[in-house]
């Protein structure tokens, strides 16, 4: 009973042979259908994201999984790319250090963004694509519910997902949300056409904003990407008068020099009866004079500010890792102390059986003896032999599960099996 | 079950408090799972205790129910520490215990420093000192509100200001929110405390027309303390309301509610350490008695019956 992985992830490959390993959904269905007609009687899993593509393979029985060199193999050929190139860039791993990988994959330990909480849904679909593909079994699949359960721990039990870091996500959640109360009331105002005001906007709009201007240099481009974001176009001319009406405003445009000046936010400032404004400055350089940021009840911050706010819950992140290796760790070694205990179940199995079935007899013979026995006592009979035999199994069984927390209980097995001439 | 509720102390739900306010104040140290059940736990058996421990006093006492200073500090405590509890329950992430559970203990510790007599009572001034003193409670706990509020707005402006993400465990409500709840609370505040002004007049009044009181005693010190506490909580409450189209207001209206709370704890304890004969019954007076002083005791020496705090007006 062996586990084994193989894979690379953004660590070790280089994006152009990444984005040629990588699996479409289709491309994973096709995969696990030739794993299932080159390794019948194998279990396998095809991990397949932007950042990592990973195979495990594992096998209930005496045979051994496919070798990794076969699972590499496998990789290049489902993808058309030479092993010779994938052979250098892949890493391989069995039994527990193969667990643990998994593990440390599912809670996000080893994605590109530590923590990210994507991976987990990514792990789920390819354990249900496996499923789907007739490629899981019992042990890949009580891995990845393991994995799932791991997953689950980690982000419950320590802090490493929950802080943001990505710059639209922190200006939404911990700088908007900590002026505003609801967003839905809030007119926002998004001042040019950056690539980050689209997902700030989408934020925004998660939290609840509908009332969007968007103005533009471009009247048409204003337009369009109105059309996209279902928010409303204005004229760039009218930036003074949006000013005054907004409450929140995005800005991403290309300029060289400041949009927005003191002096022109001093003129819109008198006419904004005393509302706060928060102003997201994204655009590099800066739309809005810094020095707006001192005037009261403004909130500014410029893409340094959230960029600083994003390393600061990166590290924070970072401190939460002792942990979740932790729960990594106490995760692994109960899901293989479990494994090994299941690699005795067929010994055990055995050893019931020949003990039932020399039960079975005696107490027959013990009936013939006693004709008189009512099926009451008969029963009672049946009864305490089954329990006798429960009682004398405990102790041998209690020893095997101790043994396996540190490896497959070869000895006891050998043991029992010499001792009750136990034949396979 | 009577000689459990019986048994039941001060100690009781105070030292409850005070292991939910360790467990806040845990927060800014270290990550904790169940920190948040054991928190609201002791949170929630203090409020029990300390409701069981009113509702024992209320129908034990000979007097009217709650109508000493010390029941007056305890129904306050009361009532912060079950806003704290609600709070807490719908905000888990905002950590409302470490700044209400403070005032809740010290409302406590007046509590235990202020005398447990019963005011004097009549069932004709019983009306109005029972709603001389509600105002004055509604007053003292809408304060105590505002100044939380504002003060964890301070501390969320700060945060803002110095553009740092919201520290682990620690999460303040929004300025919007906190903005809003610190203006409503100045605003409750002043109307409770000048209606409690204006029924305390009042009192005084149905007192004087039974023939054992001149005159208002104007000149008596707690009731120019709470003059002046009315008179600042109508001021907070005007600038409050002239500042919130200001771009600062937020600002303003949050160190107005701090002022607030210094005003109302410079009352309190004026009025536990302070040598007035407010609320006292008459035999309790001394030879150095003011004329004025006498008279607030004549009117305190007919049977009234209120729960009035330490700023009673009568």
């Amino acid at each position: 009973m062996t586990l084994a992985f193989v894979g690379g992830s953004h660590r070790t490959v280089p994006m152009e042979l990444r984005e040629r390993l990588a699996f479409s959904a289709e491309q994973a269905a096709e995969a696990l259908r030739r794993f299932r007609e080159r390794f019948p009687g194998r279990e396998g899993v095809l991990l397949s994201t932007c950042n990592r593509v990973e195979l495990y393979a594992a096998s209930e029985h005496d045979s051994a999984p496919p070798a990794p060199r076969q699972l590499v193999d496998f990789l290049a050929e489902c993808r058309g790319i030479d092993a010779a190139l994938l052979t250098p860039v892949l890493a391989g791993e069995n039994d527990q250090a193969a667990v643990h990988h998994l593990f440390s994959v599912a809670s996000g330990l080893d994605s590109m963004v530590l923590g990210e909480p994507q991976i987990v849904a990514q792990v789920k679909q390819a354990w249900a694509l496996a499923q789907e593909e007739k490629t899981a079994g019992p042990l890949t699949g009580g891995m990845f519910q393991a994995a799932l359960r791991t997953a689950k721990r980690v982000a419950t039990e320590t802090a490493i997902g929950r802080e943001r870091l990505s710059i639209p996500s922190v200006a939404v959640a911990d700088f908007a949300s900590g002026v505003f109360e609801r967003f839905d009331d809030k007119r926002v105002l998004l001042v040019g056409a950056g690539k980050m005001a689209h997902e700030t906007l989408r934020y925004l709009r998660d939290a609840g904003a509908r009332d969007i201007v968007i103005v533009n240099r471009s009247m048409a481009r204003a337009e369009d990407l109105a059309a996209k974001l279902g928010a409303r176009a204005g004229r760039f001319s009218d930036l003074l008068d949006e000013l005054v009406r907004a409450d929140l405003v995005v800005s991403t445009t290309g300029a060289t020099e400041p949009v927005v000046t003191l002096e022109m936010f001093a003129s819109a400032e008198r006419r904004r009866g005393g509302r706060s404004l928060l102003v997201l400055d994204l655009a590099m350089p800066r739309d809005f004079d810094p020095r707006i940021g001192t005037r009261p009840g403004v909130w500014l911050y410029s893409i340094d500010d959230l960029g600083a706010a994003c390393d600061a819950n990166r590290k924070t992140r970072q401190r939460e890792m002792p942990g979740a290796l932790a729960i990594v760790e106490e995760e692994t070694q109960r899901f293989m102390g479990d494994l090994h205990h299941r690699s005795s179940a067929p010994v055990i199995e055995r050893l019931r059986a020949g003990w039932t079935e020399t039960g079975e007899s005696e107490l027959d013979r013990l009936f013939r003896r006693l004709p008189g026995l009512d099926d009451t006592a008969r029963a009672e009979i049946r009864q305490s032999f089954q329990r006798y035999a429960a009682k004398l199994l405990h102790s041998p069984l209690t020893s095997l599960r101790n043994e396996s927390h540190s490896g497959p209980p070869h000895g006891l097995l050998d043991a029992l099996r010499r001792l009750f001439d136990l034949k396979d | 079950m009577a000689d459990f509720i019986s048994r039941i102390s001060v100690v009781c739900f105070a030292a409850s408090y005070a292991v939910a306010l360790a467990c806040e104040g845990s927060r800014l140290l270290f990550r904790s799972g169940i920190r948040g059940a054991v928190m609201v736990g002791f949170a929630a058996a203090g409020v029990l205790a300390h409701t069981l421990f009113l509702g024992w006093r209320a129908a034990n006492e000979p007097a009217v129910p709650l109508s000493s200073a010390y029941d007056w500090y305890l129904l306050a405590a009361w009532l912060l520490a079950f806003g704290s509890l609600w709070l807490t329950v719908a905000n888990p992430r905002t950590p409302t215990g470490l700044f209400m559970l403070p005032l809740v203990l010290g409302l406590i510790g007046a509590a235990e420093m202020s005398s447990r007599a019963p005011f004097p009572q009549s069932p004709a001034t019983q009306v109005w000192g029972a709603i001389h003193g509600s105002f004055n409670l509604a007053a003292s706990v809408a304060v105590a509100f505002g100044a939380i509020a504002g003060m964890m707005w301070l501390i969320q402006a700060g945060r803002l200001a110095r553009k740092q993400a919201p520290a682990q465990g620690f999460r303040m409500p929004s300025l919007e929110k906190l903005s809003r709840f610190t203006g409503r609370s100045a605003t409750i505040a002043a109307w409770a405390a000048a209606a409690g002004f204006a029924s305390g007049i009042v009192l005084n009044a149905v007192t004087s027309q039974q023939g054992l009181l001149e005159s208002i005693p104007w000149n008596d010190p707690v009731i120019l303390r709470m003059g002046a506490l009315v008179a600042w909580l109508v001021t907070a409450a005007c600038l409050e309301r002239a500042a919130s189209r200001r771009p600062d207001g937020p600002r303003t209206t949050a160190l107005l509610s701090l002022v607030s709370l210094g005003v109302l704890t410079l009352s309190i304890l004026w009025g536990l350490f302070g040598a007035s004969r407010h609320g006292a019954p008459p035999h309790q007076a001394g030879p150095h008695l003011s004329p004025a002083a006498a008279a607030v005791m004549l009117a305190e020496a007919l049977p009234t019956a209120t729960p009035p705090g330490p700023g009673v007006i009568r």
